[in-house]
């Protein structure tokens, strides 16, 4: 993109103040907080590895480098090669073309590379867009590594989605108060989901049993005659 | 970075090591969220049903419902400075 530099003068110094704002009218280089922005332009790995990349070279770091997703981690709030990735996306400001590639035919590969792509579409695109691009995602029952303060725990990329349009908080990052679905709904601007189960009222009706009978019923299988 | 990636294998991320419990488990998480979404959509309209009666009441029956609600309030109160 035009306005990356290598001396990455204008993201860093001048805060983005002279570039252009992410599709939801955000600065892209003040969306991370301050104390994380440091902690990720002093660590190594934006040293070593995000030095002059470009959209295509996201593709290989990640494959590369990225094992978990987090935000900081450990006593030290070390940022995770995830983070200084997704700050460099930020600064990179990929257009919708290219994040549908990290997200589809990349994600399908790496699910790595797509939990980097809807976190940095939450982050940067308008709420309608944000709920058509992520719910997908929602059907994506991938496990994933998430490293914490504490330590590692596993989660699945459709928690990690959901997480991402309801949380406030996520990776060491504020996300942007987003209006709920049920408001762009109201506001006609949104279809209401439809669950890939299916008929939301035939599975509540039968929910007990489905929840009990787990991983059988995929085979249709049932206990009563 | 990438010195202590060893001691990685507490957690395992490998994918379909069991397929079938791998989608049940997903299966009661859709579920899960499905049924938060349906009650936060009840709770608003529980809400907006509530906001509804109030404005149709006359102001004396406003008065009213207000009166015995803080009477309870009090007297709720009340009886928790008698405990301490």
């Amino acid at each position: 993109m035009a306005t990356h530099r290598a001396d990455e003068k204008r993201f860093l110094d001048e805060r983005g103040s002279s570039g252009p704002l992410a599709p939801n009218g955000l600065n892209p280089a003040t969306i991370m907080e301050k104390p994380v922005r440091e902690r990720i332009v002093d660590s190594y790995f934006w040293k070593d590895q995000c030095f002059a990349v470009n959209e295509a070279d996201i593709v290989d770091r990640v494959v590369a480098h990225v094992r978990f997703i987090g935000g900081t981690y450990g006593d030290a709030q070390k940022p995770s090669p995830f983070l200084c990735l997704a700050f460099k996306l930020l600064q990179l400001g990929p257009d919708d073309d290219v994040i549908q590639e990290y997200l589809g035919y990349g994600g399908e590969k790496f699910k790595y590379l797509r939990a980097l792509a809807v976190f940095y579409v939450r982050l940067t695109r308008k709420a309608k867009d944000v709920y058509l691009f992520l719910e997908p995602f929602l059907e994506d029952k991938r496990k994933l590594v998430m490293r914490t303060r504490t330590g590692r725990r596993l989660t699945f990329m459709d928690e990690f989605v959901d997480g991402l349009l309801t949380k406030e908080r996520m990776c060491s990052t504020t996300l942007w108060k987003m209006p709920s679905r049920a408001q762009l709904e109201d506001e006609e601007k949104l279809d209401p989901r439809v669950s890939p189960l299916g008929d939301i009222e035939d599975l509540l009706d039968s929910e007990p049993e489905e929840v009990n009978g787990g991983g059988s019923e995929g085979s249709g299988r049932s206990k009563s005659p | 970075w990438d010195d202590e990636e060893d001691d990685e294998d507490d957690v395992d991320d490998t994918d379909d090591l069991d397929p079938e419990a791998e989608y049940a488990a997903w299966k009661l998480r859709e579920l899960k969220r499905i049924k938060r979404d349906r009650e936060a959509i009840e709770e608003r309209e529980k809400e907006l049903a509530e906001i509804e009666r109030r404005k149709n009441l006359t102001e004396e029956e406003r008065k009213a419902e207000d009166d015995a609600f803080l009477a309870k309030q009090k007297e709720e109160k009340e009886s928790k400075g008698k405990m301490a």
